[in-house]
């Protein structure tokens, strides 16, 4: 690996960019995330800011149950964040829809729209749980690079599908 | 210069949810606002015709992880009216109890953003902060900070040690002082003082023609406050000021909600100094009779309302939810008119909204130059110069 | 501090008979069921004579074959009085009352999205909770749109 690489990845394992997308949360997850940057929990001890744009993230914070309306943007919002890329979902919500699950307006997980890397379990997970949760997922990303990139963890052909919003009660 | 759409939409890092409207300038002045609310959209209203009384509790206390005890509060009275149940003085005091404490933690979240949006960001973490105090407190008593589970059709589902409440009265004397601070910062503070004074100002007949509900209304002089007009738990025991203020601008309800939160310590000391002995839980049936009632709350961002329709069954045939955010909007769409696009994210971010407005404003330019783009961030560093550049002029 | 509850059972009958059957539960609920064609009527009548200066919530019932609309008012008594009114099914509309109730501008329209109620005059009457794409004409708190029931164990019938 050449040396403007090994910079890169050198800064990007000591100071993760995180960017947040709320896909129709209750928004307790979104608090307790910011919660983790206030001085109680100080998550920036750990080198990570939150950043605003997708497009110098290294990592994706997605809240909520994904709403039919979030769907689209949540997997645009994806798009335009550059490799290598990594994803956590957010609580029950983020996991499979939460209470929310199976709601007429709601898809029911991040993992039906984008592809994830790590789960935060919670309803909401508390801040030391979500900075443990980021932690684990620069764990993921430090053995990726040790091993060239993510294709190492791919078994199958990926299937990264956009699920269409099933629209229930309605005949086909 | 003709009028231009700037849509200000989601994907935005923000503190809370997304929520889309556009709004139209002339130039740099805003003349109106046009709002989409279906980010956040759900359908819980539905679910709650299919789902038992029990499960629907933990399904409304997400509604909104800020105000979560109110939803569940307002739905188990509701239900219990229905039923002819009445939970004992404990559970009541327990309710009302966990209640002041939500609405502390709401206030106190609210100024830290309040703070953030002029780039105040100091108060943010002194706030946030203190906030813990509260957060440590709902956890010791009901096992969460966030999304409580306190509530459940007949009573309360945990009760209160005297360990718990030894240290709550002890954060309550610390929070206290605190407060006292953010009283004198909030109304002494110069930057507070220019950004929040005279922006998004109501007057009290526009606040009442425009169903405004909360600290926004009292802010405007409207006398009104559901935990005296129409009082349910623990409210008719307590001693407790309705906070009002008449410059029905930011500032104004600033220090409505500055004063809430000392009241609501009072509120918090009273209840756990006289806390009635006994259980916490009346026996409540499965089902509920046929009836039909509204069920009223002061959660902290106002009147919160639910009709709620019962038939014999277990669930309900018709939960109607109209949350205080939601009649706030009209008062934003009112009060924008005039102010300057800078001034977006002080006014929106004063209703204390149950929904957030975030990143992309596109300024769509009908002479056909190029668009430019502003991103809530832009916006708000832009209002934070414009006052750092009228400051160095004066 | 004791304030007076409530409007006697009288003045609001005497008010509001004229549109409809009054119904006082108690001193601080009253309803009045109107025609759809005098809703607007009503509503004026209801606030000038009964001070009612604060519009709580418009709540919306399918009751099968109608759809039930519900003006839900009160004022400094802290009396709540609920002007009711029945659309048919078949033809839900009424006159849009946002120029009487300023907030009704927003409450309409997800009325209109939830049950497809149309209100004559409202001057913009789109989408408010529901995706863009969300289908036409399908209105999810009908009673007759029907959700999955849901993988979890023990719900009941739907989500």
């Amino acid at each position: 690996m050449d040396l403007s690489n090994r910079l890169a990845n050198w800064a990007r394992l000591k100071s993760p960019w995180i960017t947040m997308f709320n896909s129709g949360a209750c928004n307790a997850c979104d608090i307790e995330v910011i919660d983790a940057v206030t001085p109680r929990f100080d998550v920036e001890r750990f080198g990570i800011l939150s950043k605003g744009s997708p497009r110098h993230a290294d990592i994706l914070i997605v809240t909520g149950p994904v709403t039919l309306k979030q769907a689209s943007r949540l997997r645009r919002v994806y798009e335009q964040i550059p490799e290598p890329k990594y994803v956590i979902a957010m609580g029950a919500c983020g996991a499979q829809g939460g209470v929310f699950k199976g709601l007429y307006h709601v898809v029911g997980g991040v993992d039906k729209v984008i592809p994830v890397d790590a789960y935060v379990a919670g309803c909401p997970p508390r801040p030391d749980e979500i900075i443990d949760g980021v932690v684990a997922c620069l764990g993921i990303m430090k053995e990726d690079l040790a091993h060239g990139g993510k294709e190492w963890r791919r078994k199958a052909p990926a299937l990264i599908p956009l699920a269409p919003a099933r629209r229930r009660g309605v005949a086909p | 210069m003709a009028e231009i759409m700037i849509p200000i939409g989601p994907q935005h890092p923000a503190l809370k949810e997304p929520v889309n409207f556009k709004v139209f300038a002339e130039g740099e002045i805003i003349t109106r606002l046009e709002l989409d609310l279906s980010y956040n959209h759900r359908g819980i209203e539905k679910a709650a015709e299919s789902r038992d009384f029990t499960r629907v509790v933990p399904l409304l206390e997400r509604i909104c992880g800020i105000c979560s005890h109110s939803h569940t509060t307002n739905f188990v009275k509701g239900v219990e009216e229905a039923m002819g149940v009445t939970p004992p003085p404990r559970a009541q005091y327990i309710r009302t109890l966990i209640a002041e404490l939500e609405r502390l933690h709401s206030h106190m979240l609210w100024l830290g953003v309040g703070g953030h949006e002029i780039g105040f960001n100091t108060l943010l973490m002194w706030t946030w902060r203190d906030r813990e105090d509260i957060q440590d407190t709902l956890e010791e008593m009901t096992g969460n900070r966030v999304n409580y589970g306190t509530n459940k059709v007949g009573g309360v589902r945990r009760d209160l040690t005297q360990d718990q409440i030894d240290r709550a009265h002890k954060r309550f004397d610390t929070l206290e002082e605190r407060f006292q601070g953010y009283a004198e910062m909030a109304t002494q503070n110069p930057t507070i003082r220019e950004r929040f004074q005279g922006v998004g100002k109501l007057t009290r007949e526009q606040a009442l023609a425009l169903g405004t509900v909360g600290p926004t209304a009292r802010a405007s002089g409207v006398d009104s406050d559901i935990r005296r007009d129409d009082p349910y738990c623990a409210y008719p025991d307590v001693k407790f000021q309705v906070v009002t203020e008449e410059s029905g601008d930011v500032f104004g309800r600033t220090l409505v909600r500055v004063r809430e939160m000392m009241e609501s310590l009072k509120i918090c000391r009273q209840l756990l100094a006289d806390l009635p002995e006994g259980p916490i839980a009346a026996k409540a049936p499965r089902t509920a009779p046929k009836a039909d009632v509204i069920s009223r709350y002061e959660a902290p961002r106002g009147e919160l309302v639910h009709t709620i329709l019962t038939d014999g069954s277990d669930h309900v045939a018709r939960l109607d939810i109209r949350t205080p955010t939601l009649a706030n909007w009209t008062s934003v769409a009112a009060s924008l008119p005039g102010a300057h696009l800078a001034d977006i994210p002080v006014v929106v971010a004063a209703i204390d909204p149950c929904l957030s407005c975030t990143s992309r404003v596109t300024v769509v330019d009908i002479h056909g130059r190029k668009p430019a783009s502003y991103s809530w961030d832009e916006l708000r560093a832009w209002g934070i110069d414009r006052h750092a550049g009228r400051r160095r002029r004066s | 501090m004791s304030l007076a509850l409530g409007i006697p059972a009288s003045t609001v009958s005497s008010a509001l008979r004229p549109f409809g059957p009054v119904e006082s539960a108690r001193a601080t609920r009253h309803h009045v069921l109107v025609d759809p064609k005098d809703l607007r009527e009503a509503l004026g009548a209801a606030r000038r004579e009964l001070k009612l200066d604060h519009f709580v919530q418009l709540a919306t019932i399918d009751v099968g074959d109608a759809f039930e609309l519900r003006y839900i008012l009160t004022g400094s008594h802290r009396a709540l009085v609920s002007v009711r009114t029945r659309l048919p099914r078949a033809a839900p509309h009424v006159a849009s009352v946002h120029d009487l109730l300023p907030p009704a501008g927003l409450y309409e329209r997800q009325v209109h999205d939830l049950f497809g109620v149309v209100f004559d005059g409202h001057p913009g009457l789109s989408r408010l909770v529901l995706a863009e794409d969300w289908p036409e004409g399908v209105h999810p708190l009908r009673k007759d749109f029907l959700v999955e029931a849901a993988a979890r164990p023990g719900a009941k019938g739907g989500t």
